[in-house]
């Protein structure tokens, strides 16, 4: 297939000229302009599925990708030379994320016509969503750092204003400064990183990256005393760890929730949450390089397990499906870091697939039931059938149930980082890891499960509401959304071969789709690389490299250096410990809220359960302490400093006190240089007088006169 | 064109006459003969910048004419690449400026008058290539100021009157000295007030004898420069003066302040500091960097603890401008097209900010963010004014630099300058970035969010006329924050010329 700007460029134009079309006449358009989001949002699916056909269809190689670039500006001159290039970088991963955004986004545009169709602000949330859709849409496509972080700060600025979209709510306004300030925490880093990786490769395009790691220009490059590597990847990573709500950032994402449910499913469990992740799979030869690995397992494990056992207490439907974005995300991180490059991004998509729809779901409810309490619902699977297929199919996916697609992609992470943590010769602390991922793994089917029996089974706790919420609604654009993602939350699309002919082989088969398509950019096929201008129609750049195989990359890519026994090992106990952890989750979760045999958790063990239900008091320790107790008064200080002291003393004083010298010099000028007659001192007391008298006589003009004259009487008599 | 600068010169103080013969009390004709008069200026700038050639590193457009003759001072006008933007800029904000004066009441022909006065004077610091013409204009541009600020302003207008007028004129008399330092260092001649005959390191080498002393004459004259530069950007520790002035000062004039007046001192730098003094500059480069953090961190960290929006986009300025000097300091050419490109934004989204600010004030006659009882003064003005709310928060995010409006390429190019030179700086830097959002956008949450208080309840929506004044500010940081090319090409030869001199040091 041929590539050109024409057949790449919508993908990110369409959504972007529906935003700005509705933003300028969506009032006046027939309802509100919601047709042309949702048509401008398919119109870019159906450009991503040719693309991705393209490349996942005809060859089965990773190493093709399209590359074009363009000049933004260029501010060569004289001797100098410096310029800024944008442009698209599209390869395998790049073509599935495509595909993954559009699709999913398309399916929650469609789902928002009918869930937000009773909102006053109908028209604007489109607007909001096509903005994000296409900033998501040209972070995907973006070849570089600059453009990733352009698109990333878009993305933010969305998300702002749909977290703030109930601006009556005081909360409203609380949650977005929350999530736009402490995202920014991370992202003023990722904007460090990208300046000390420009200042040592001269741009920050990933292709120019990859070569620059292969050649072995970071090595020794110091910055601040400590590996530049390691500082860039570090700086980015921070991006990471901001935009993807991983630990210590990751207070922002709870609150987040404020927005409207298919905001949620869109920006803060599919696409912008995952961004983060994203860029750090396209840094990830950077994190190697800069020995970043473990620290990035290290989060990513901490991450998944603190937020699944905070998940465990919430009461909040949505707030138990943000913290297990949350605890999914840091597994992600987690497969990013042990090296499991493939399975972090396959997590990503099935994760998107299967996070949208339980959102979706969860919005289904809302709008049946105007409530979200768990311990007000309850029965509710008579009253909501289609919902609770779709949420089912989905708790049996994230909690990790063989044939589901999240079992698929973390068991996988978690099979590598077992091998990872205690096959691959590490030292034995790195064990961690994979003990807190297990253990987030079970956290995760029992606090699913949690959420769907006391959602759905039982008896209603709340008559009132129960006998309030309607029937379910049937109509193309509630239930279509949910019908297409549930299909997708099955594992063998994910897992199966190219071919066709096999969906079976689960456990490391060379044949899957996924598998060959998606690898680490080894980063020495990218020495020396031309690019094509933005104007030029080709086909898909091939690297020279022999045909790529799925394997671990020697002492570049992961630990797992050629150990295929080792890997077959940790992977078969892997799988074998996950599929006990998630039914083990679900059975506990059933005998706790279904049979009540055991008792819930919060009797057991209230101190603890305090600490979880104040989320071990992040968000008391940032805005309480460091900002209420720190940085306010601390800045109030400052402030009064700077009026009620710098000014007021040292600037006013100062003038104060000349005032005082004016009216000694004047003394002294009648006295006594008229009578001794005018030297150079008393001609500098001079000077200073004539300032002061502006303020007692105003005459402006005039002394403005006499000093230009004093003053070149002054000069003149320097001897120069 | 011949006598383009000249005219875009003179064409305020036509306006300024016309004004001032129109009899009193006939006020729709005064503003609109100040509106067409700013109207007919903003169209000459364009025609400049159709005129402009832009591949030429040096000035043009040049006009000389002899004026004091025996002290060798010329009626001498050129622009090049560096302040053409802020000619622009002049042009196109004295034009807003008086849209967004419909309703001032008292005295009107007077505030034109000197609202005219004041842009011509703007002109000719930008244009003049002659010393001492460059210092007449300095320094008369104090007088329209001083009366606006003064008779026009808050309560507490005297006050910050004399402040602003005696702490810029204290810069100004050292950096006379400066002045006059030069005119006999070259020797009297016919060149010696020519700014463009002293460009090029011609004083390294030279000393001067003072009590008693040997010193550089490079390095004592640069401080005296720099002193007059810095207190008008104005950089920590002399930026004291510009809250005083800035809550005081009426609308258009706060505006007209934050939007090109403080460009004079950066822009005193790029015209006669680095390229007279250009080893003492290059020199204490680290100096002016570090003032620039300082300002930066310190401003923003001040702005976040204000209770009245004003005082805080003042304090904003104060962070802003230090980032220009940072990329000035950096001296290099992402670093420098970055700070005069931060200039121009600034220009823009600072000028949005102050405008919006008087468009509420002229509703609700307070600033409070929070009043000093503690409560709030404002409150769901989101809900109350939806058109303002969206066109606040484009002002806001471009303040902050949203990648994507227009502040946003001026900081990261000046990061990307600033970081090989001063790393750590950079890192510090960054904090202001953060700050940078913090401010606004707590002051933002705490204005616009929540229910609507009774009193806000009263305030109309932007009329025509508001949002007529806002939308090419709008446009400005939209455009220039996704193709900065228009306003980089036309500095980019004179930057790098500039660049090159100094890399030589």
């Amino acid at each position: 297939m041929e590539y050109s700007i024409g057949n790449i460029a919508p993908i990110f134009l369409c959504p972007f000229f529906a935003f700005v079309i509705n933003a300028f006449f969506g009032k006046k358009l027939p309802r509100q302009g919601d047709w042309l989001a949702v048509l401008a949002i398919f119109i870019s699916f159906i450009f991503s599925l040719r693309i991705f056909l393209d490349f996942a269809g005809s060859t089965f190689a990773t190493d093709y990708y399209i590359h074009k670039v363009f000049n933004w500006f260029d501010l060569s001159a004289g001797g100098q030379t410096f310029k800024v290039d944008m442009g698209i970088y599209i390869d395998n991963m790049g073509a599935i994320m495509l595909l993954m955004v559009t699709g999913v986004a398309t399916l929650i545009h469609l789902f928002s016509t009918w869930y937000m169709h009773d909102d006053p602000r109908y028209g604007r949330f489109f607007v909001y969503v096509s903005l994000f859709t296409s900033a998501m849409l040209g972070l995907v496509l973006s070849d570089n750092l600059l453009s990733v972080f352009i698109f990333w700060e878009l993305m933010g600025f969305c998300s702002y204003s749909l977290i703030g979209f109930y601006y009556e709510k005081e909360k409203a306004g609380d949650a977005s400064l929350k999530a736009f300030m402490t995202t920014r925490v991370g992202d003023v880093f990722f904007l460090l990183g990208i300046v000390a990786i420009w200042q040592l490769v001269g741009s920050v395009n990933f292709v120019d990256i990859y070569a620059a790691i292969a050649e072995g220009k970071f090595v020794g490059q110091q910055v601040l005393g400590i590996s530049l590597a390691t500082f860039a990847g570090f700086c980015v990573f921070m991006g990471t760890i901001g935009k993807s709500a991983q630990f210590p950032l990751q207070v922002w994402l709870p609150d987040a929730m404020m927005g409207p449910t298919p905001c949620s499913a869109l920006i803060h469990a599919a696409t912008m949450v995952a961004a983060g992740v994203y860029l750090s799979l396209r840094t990830y030869p950077l994190m190697v390089a800069g020995e970043l690995t473990q620290f990035i397992a290290l989060i990513g494990a901490i991450t998944a397990f603190g937020a699944a056992t905070i998940a465990l207490v919430q009461t909040d439907l949505k707030a138990v499906l943000a913290f297990s974005t949350i605890s999914q995300l840091g597994y992600m991180v987690m497969g990013v870091g042990v090296g499991s490059y493939n399975a972090a991004f396959m997590h990503l998509i099935t994760h998107a697939v299967f996070k949208a729809c339980l959102f979706l779901s969860a919005g289904s409810i809302i709008h049946s039931v105007h409530e979200q309490e768990m311990p007000k619902l309850g029965g509710l699977r008579k009253k909501l059938p289609y919902t609770f297929i779709a949420m089912m199919c989905c708790t049996l996916a994230i909690a990790g149930v063989p044939f589901f697609a999240g079992f698929v992609s973390k068991d996988r992470i978690l099979g590598d980082a077992l091998f990872w943590g205690v096959f691959a010769g590490q030292s034995k602390i790195w064990a961690i890891v994979p003990i807190l991922g297990f253990a987030g793994a079970f956290l995760t089917a029992f606090y699913m499960f949690r959420m769907m029996f006391l959602t759905f089974f039982g008896k209603p706790r709340d008559h009132h509401i129960y006998d309030h919420c309607h029937e379910e609604h049937i109509s193309f654009n509630s239930n279509v959304p949910l019908l297409i993602l549930t299909v997708f939350t099955l594992g063998f699309w994910y897992c199966g071969t190219l071919t066709g002919q096999s969906f079976g082989k689960v456990f490391g088969s060379k044949t899957e789709w996924f598998k060959i398509l998606v690898e680490a950019p080894r980063v020495e096929r990218f020495v020396g690389r031309t690019r094509e201008p933005f104007s030029a129609v080709d086909t898909r750049v091939k690297a020279e490299l022999p045909k790529a195989v799925y394997e671990h990359q020697t002492g570049y890519v992961g630990p797992a250096a050629g150990d295929e026994h080792g890997i077959h090992k940790a992977h078969l106990i892997g799988a074998i410990a996950s599929i006990f952890i998630a039914f083990g989750g679900i059975f506990l979760a059933f005998l706790m809220y279904i049979k009540g045999s055991v008792k819930p958790l919060a009797d057991t063990f209230s101190g603890w359960t305090t600490a979880l239900k104040n989320r071990y008091y992040f968000d008391d320790f940032y805005v309480g302490v460091v900002i209420q107790k720190g940085m306010i008064p601390f800045n109030r200080f400052l402030a009064w400093f700077d009026m009620g002291v710098y000014d007021r003393f040292a600037i006013d004083g100062w003038a104060k006190v000349n005032r005082v010298a004016f009216r000694a010099s004047r003394w002294f000028d009648d006295v006594v240089v008229d009578a001794i007659g005018v030297d150079g001192t008393g001609v500098a007391v001079n000077l200073f007088n004539l300032v002061l008298r502006i303020v007692q006589s105003g005459k402006i003009q005039f002394y403005f006169v006499v000093l230009i004259l004093t003053l070149a009487s002054y000069i003149w008599t320097i001897n120069l | 064109m011949n006598g383009l600068l000249s005219m875009i010169l003179w064409a305020p103080i036509l306006g300024m006459l016309a004004v001032l013969v129109i009899p009193k009390g006939n006020d729709n004709a005064t503003r609109w003969t100040a509106l067409v008069s700013t109207a007919i200026t903003f169209a000459l700038t364009l025609v400049l910048y159709a005129n402009f050639d832009q591949s030429i590193p040096g000035v043009q457009l040049t006009e000389t004419l002899p004026w004091i003759s025996q002290f060798h001072i010329f009626y001498k006008l050129g622009i090049d690449g560096i302040s053409l933007p802020m000619t622009l800029l002049n042009g196109l904000l004295f034009f807003l400026c008086i849209m967004s004066s419909w309703t001032v009441e008292k005295n009107l022909k007077g505030y034109f008058a000197l609202l005219l006065m004041l842009q011509s004077t703007v002109f000719g610091v930008f244009f003049s290539l002659d010393f001492f013409l460059f210092y007449v204009y300095w320094e008369v541009m104090l007088i329209p100021m001083f009366f606006l600020i003064g008779v026009w302003g808050g309560e507490n207008r005297e006050y910050a009157a004399v402040k602003f007028f005696l702490y810029t004129f204290f810069g100004s008399i050292v950096m006379l000295v400066g002045i006059i330092a030069l005119y006999y260092a070259t020797g009297k001649g016919v060149d010696s007030f020519d700014i463009i005959a002293m460009h090029g390191g011609k004083f390294t080498d030279m000393t001067v004898h003072i009590f008693g002393t040997d010193f550089s004459f490079e390095r004592l004259f640069f401080w005296t420069m720099f002193l007059g530069f810095a207190i008008k950007v104005p950089v920590f520790p002399f930026h004291t003066w510009l809250p005083h002035a800035h809550v005081q000062a009426p609308t258009a004039v706060s505006v007209i302040l934050a939007g090109v007046l403080l460009k004079m001192g950066t822009y005193g730098f790029l015209r006669f500091s680095f390229p007279i003094f250009p080893a003492a500059s290059v020199e204490y480069s680290t100096i002016i960097g570090v003032l620039g953090l300082i300002s930066v961190i310190y401003g923003a960290l001040c702005a976040m603890a204000q209770d009245d929006i004003k005082k805080l986009i003042a304090y904003s300025s104060v962070s802003h401008m230090g980032f220009v000097m940072m990329g000035m300091a950096a001296m290099n050419t992402q670093g420098m097209n970055g700070a005069v490109l931060q200039m121009f934004n600034h220009g823009t989204s600072t000028a949005m900010m102050f405008l919006l600010i008087g468009v509420l004030y002229e509703r609700s006659h307070h600033r409070w963010i929070v009043r000093p009882d503690g409560t709030k003064g404002f409150g769901g003005l989101y809900t109350q004014m939806p058109k303002y709310s969206i066109i606040f928060i484009i002002g806001m995010f471009a303040s902050m630099g949203l990648p994507g409006l227009s502040g946003f390429i001026s900081e990261a190019l000046i990061f990307l300058g600033i970081y090989p030179k001063f790393t750590t700086m950079t890192v510090l830097a960054l904090i202001g970035l953060l700050l940078g959002a913090a401010y606004l956008l707590w002051a933002f949450k705490r204005m616009f969010f929540g229910e609507v208080n009774d009193e806000v309840k009263e305030y109309d929506d932007m009329n025509l006329r508001e949002v007529a004044y806002m939308v090419p500010l709008c446009i400005c940081v939209v455009v220039f924050g996704i193709f900065p090319s228009p306003i980089l090409n036309i500095m980019k030869a004179s930057v790098g010329q500039l660049v090159d001199l100094l890399s030589k040091y």
